[in-house]
């Protein structure tokens, strides 16, 4: 029980830190400028080869635009799940929670929890986007297994933002890392262009980050695949996913404990 | 201009540089997405050949300067707020516009560095061919455009006087600013609806004129007519931030609401 409460404790205290200042009325505008405005400028450069004959037209508009849909929630998910260890030294609290004698587990995944519906919000209005705006086809899509796999990569996508959190406890400005793996999803995750189309060297890096399975899961979906279809992929990025928070858990745990010993907790 | 107020500026802007010779990392995230996005690009212009990769290459170079600029001229009062000092520079008989001014000219060479980067690492990785016909027009036209968007975020810097949620929407406006000029393709391509916003950006002006003066055959007129709007549009930037920072520090200092809001 208690388990369960400081879980719960964790994810709302966590996401209140970083978002309790801001009126709901701006978190909404914000989500529908930034889901939009992304995919917008991909979809636009996509558009640009199309008009001069350079490429075939819908299909490489829907592949960007699903792919921008999906990607939209390493914000919420990457970013902002990085930035709480950013706040709890910014703000000094991370003295009191490791001050707590609440099991760490729960206290260290349930953080990330609120983040990963704020992420799903994410993706339903860019993929409402990609509909509405940018004439993506939905017709074949199993919208309830549409909804799972967008549920499933936010959570397996939480894990890794909890991973490289958890690496941030030991530098002192996360947000740089907060920057630079949000960003670089968008080269890695096959969200613009298929993974294959990265130099050979590159290409096994992508496999170690959830969204490139979650995108590909996510199109496929929309596609009109079947859950049999895409359960290979959901299972890898799962696979990744749950890697990534035991691997965050130990940075987390280890980082607690040196700090402990070394008194080094404020100065880090 | 008043000897007083240059004291000012430079004060503010050596202040700036040495905030920021202390902490560089911040290099990284302010390259990082104008890095991405043309590493995007140009992967979906690969093979494509034409104008696709300069226009990859110069839009990313662009938005390394856009970003940084925009940004941290919008940020500054927010840093002081952070620091506990905005208070004291309200306090001082300087007009904080020229406060910010002087910032606002430190994120914009920070801003001219980025693009450099973006612009060597771009051709290095990509082999991107970056012969520019008239160095000179680029020079000029790099220079104004960093300057139209160091207006554009004084803007935004007198409104982070009165409300601390204009950090959210510096944030957010980043990328549709990207979109709205046309960073890395042609705003007719755009809806018609979304061009008056277009032409009302000084940077739409600047990355068209930075095109043209790399362009072969270059004309001159059409040059100088994207550049003549920039300048244009940049001075009404300035009067309009002068008339903002007025108000909203009067209204800052009457309703004491300075470190509230």
């Amino acid at each position: 029980m208690s388990i369960i409460r400081v879980f719960l404790s964790s994810a709302i205290f966590s996401f209140k830190a970083q978002f309790g200042w801001l009126y709901p009325p701006m978190w909404l505008t914000m989500k529908l400028v930034m889901s939009l405005s992304q995919m917008a400028f991909f979809v636009f450069v996509a558009q640009f080869l199309i008009t001069t004959g350079h490429s075939a037209g819908p299909d490489l508009v829907a592949y960007i635009a699903v792919g921008n849909a999906m990607s939209v929630l390493s914000w919420n998910t990457v970013f902002s799940v990085i930035n709480i260890t950013s706040h709890d030294k910014w703000d000094g609290t991370l003295q009191l929670v490791l001050a707590t004698p609440a099991n760490r587990l729960p206290l260290f995944v349930g953080r990330a929890m609120l983040h990963v519906f704020d992420g799903m919000i994410s993706v339903i209005i860019g993929l409402a986007y990609a509909a509405l705006l940018f004439g993506v086809n939905f017709g074949n899509a199993n919208i309830l297994l549409l909804f799972a796999v967008v549920f499933l990569t936010a959570v397996a996508m939480a894990g890794f933002g909890l991973l490289i959190g958890g690496l941030s406890f030991y530098y002192r400005d996360p947000l740089v890392f907060a920057n630079i793996f949000t960003f670089i999803l968008l080269i890695f995750c096959g969200v613009n262009f298929p993974v294959q189309e990265l130099p050979q060297l590159l290409q096994p890096i992508s496999y170690i980050f959830p969204l490139t399975y979650g995108v590909e899961a996510g199109r496929k979906t929309v596609a009109g695949a079947s859950l049999a279809e895409i359960a290979p992929l959901i299972g890898q990025m799962m696979i990744v996913g749950i890697t990534s928070i035991v691997l965050g858990y130990f940075f987390f745990t280890t980082f607690e404990r040196l700090a402990r010993k070394t008194g080094s907790l404020e100065s880090v | 201009m008043m000897l007083g107020q240059l004291r000012v500026i430079y004060s503010a802007f050596r202040l700036a540089m040495l905030h920021w010779i202390a902490d560089p990392q911040w290099v990284i995230p302010n390259v990082i997405a104008p890095f991405v996005f043309t590493f995007v690009a140009l992967t979906l212009f690969k093979g494509a050949g034409g104008p696709f990769g300069l226009y990859a290459v110069l839009g990313g170079g662009m938005m390394g300067m856009w970003g940084n600029t925009l940004y941290s001229s919008g940020f500054a009062i927010e840093f002081e707020k952070w620091q506990g000092t905005l208070e004291d520079v309200m306090a001082t008989p300087s007009h904080l516009l020229h406060v910010i001014a002087g910032k606002s000219i430190s994120n914009a060479l920070f801003g001219l560095t980025n693009m450099v980067a973006i612009l060597v690492i771009a051709s290095l990785i990509f082999r991107v061919d970056l012969g520019v016909a008239s160095p000179v027009l680029f020079a000029v036209s790099i220079v104004l455009t960093l300057l139209s968007v160091s207006a554009l975020g004084l803007i935004f810097a007198s409104a982070f006087v009165l409300s601390r949620y204009t950090q959210v929407f510096a944030n957010g406006l980043e990328f549709p600013i990207y979109v709205i000029s046309g960073s890395m393709f042609p705003i007719a391509l755009l809806p018609f609806w979304i061009h008056p916003a277009s032409y009302i950006l000084g940077p739409t002006w600047g990355i068209e004129a930075v095109r043209i003066a790399t362009a072969e055959s270059i004309v001159p007129t059409v040059f100088w007519v994207n550049l003549s709007i920039m300048v244009v549009i940049t001075f009404i930037y300035v009067l309009l931030a002068g008339f903002l920072f007025s108000k909203v520090e009067t209204k800052a200092r009457r309703d004491g609401s300075l470190v509230e809001a």
